[in-house]
């Protein structure tokens, strides 16, 4: 059988009469008269791609104001200008998909994650070349201060990022968290970045960048939690 | 639907009738009873009303609808499942295997033996005529993921109507 005979019986058995009840519409339209007033539609992306770029900034710089900037302090040019602007960049790349996740049928240009394993590998990039002491002292216990410094700053840089856009409406909202946590996870990175005057290539390749999947797994979790909740009151 | 966003009732009644047949025979494309589209419906309809501000003007409006109108249902669908028989059933029929018992009608007949995912990308690219990049966005998916579904429900299609009854389908006597 050719496809051309397949797209003709698919014709055939859509054209055939649908019984919907007028009545149906009728109700419908009855309830959704009364709360029928003009709304605002959402800001342009860019717009709000960019409130978020800015928030997540903040945030990442309220940390470091309050712990030190040690860490950009220690920094010399080449390292300066390697690793905030590629942050810079996959931050707006991670707020402009973040949008585009908040708007029904919006078009995806990078997966959400994708955009998880693009954002960890490009920053394992930039790491690599900005930092060559291979020494590792402390490895865990200075790591682990570190990937909590991060997440407790990636934490409410996504959430304030959520806050941003509820006028949005997630489809999916664990992608949507799990882009939310993303950029979360980037604003954390940020945070260490400025403050984190440890520059041991272990330390930074294994316990900052980890900061960006394990914010983004977190991101997840908490969208499918929300989705399952709204499922369970919708019951 | 821009003066629909507006609040203009009477536009509202015309993206009512307009939209609601085809968002009913997508839903009854699922394999679900008549009762069940008819609710969805309404519930898709009071979803697109509260959210209706996050359609973009000058967009394509018929994705929109489609990818409010799939989350409501993929909603009903894990609350029916579960309800009816746990999440081992759920992981077993979300890998594609549908089975539900109801009253076919000639469309849903015909798409019965594909994976809930071909279905979908079939019910709305060949019975709606949306473009590829319409379904891409209305699924969520890339375009290339779209294509890959479509050649494998044509060739599910190919065998099932092809080999299983071939004179019934092709004179249109399908119920």
């Amino acid at each position: 059988m050719k496809d051309e005979e397949i797209d003709d019986v698919l014709k055939k058995a859509a054209q055939a009469p649908q019984d919907l009840d007028p009545l149906v519409l009728e109700r419908i339209g009855d309830l959704i008269k009364p709360s029928l007033r003009p709304v605002r539609p959402l800001p342009p992306v860019w717009l709000m791609a960019g409130g978020l770029v800015l928030v997540c900034a903040a945030v990442s710089l309220a940390g470091a104001a309050r712990a030190g900037f040690f860490g950009v302090a220690k920094m010399n040019l080449l390292e300066r200008s390697l690793v905030f602007p590629a942050l810079g960049l996959l931050a707006c790349l991670a707020a402009v998909s973040f949008v585009h996740r908040m708007i029904p049928a919006s078009r995806l240009r990078v997966s959400p994650g994708a955009l998880v394993v693009l954002s960890s590998v490009a920053l394992l990039a930039v790491f690599a070349r900005s930092f060559r002491d291979y020494h590792t002292d402390h490895f865990f216990s200075a790591g682990i201060a570190c990937l909590l410094t991060g997440l407790l700053h990636a934490i409410p840089a996504g959430l304030l990022s959520w806050l941003m856009l509820r006028r949005g409406f997630a489809v999916n909202p664990a992608s949507a968290g799990l882009v939310a946590g993303t950029l979360g996870g980037l604003a954390g990175v940020g945070m260490l970045e400025l403050h984190c005057p440890n520059f041991q290539a272990a330390h930074i390749l294994v316990w900052h960048t980890a900061v960006v999947p394990v914010s983004a797994a977190l991101g997840a979790l908490l969208g499918w939690e929300l989705r399952f909740r709204a499922r369970s009151a919708g019951r | 639907m821009v003066r629909y966003q507006e609040g203009d009732f009477g536009a509202a009644a015309l993206l009512i009738d307009r939209i609601s047949p085809r968002l009913h025979r997508f839903f009854l494309s699922k394999s679900m009873s008549r009762a069940d589209a008819d609710d969805l419906l309404q519930e898709t309809w009071l979803r697109i009303h509260k959210v209706r501000h996050t359609y973009r003007p000058g967009e394509s409006a018929l994705p929109w609808f489609y990818a409010i109108a799939r989350h409501i249902r993929v909603d009903h669908y894990r609350k029916s499942i579960r309800a009816a028989a746990g999440e081992r059933e759920l992981e077993e029929m979300s890998k594609g295997v549908s089975s539900a018992p109801h009253q076919a009608g000639e469309l849903e007949a015909l798409l019965a033996p594909l994976p809930e995912s071909q279905r979908e990308v079939i019910a709305m690219l060949k019975v709606e005529g949306m473009s590829l990049e319409e379904v891409a966005c209305a699924t969520s998916s890339s375009v290339g993921s779209v294509k890959q579904k479509v050649h494998r429900a044509y060739k599910k299609l190919r065998e099932t109507i092809g080999a299983k009854a071939p004179r019934k389908w092709r004179s249109g006597g399908l119920a």
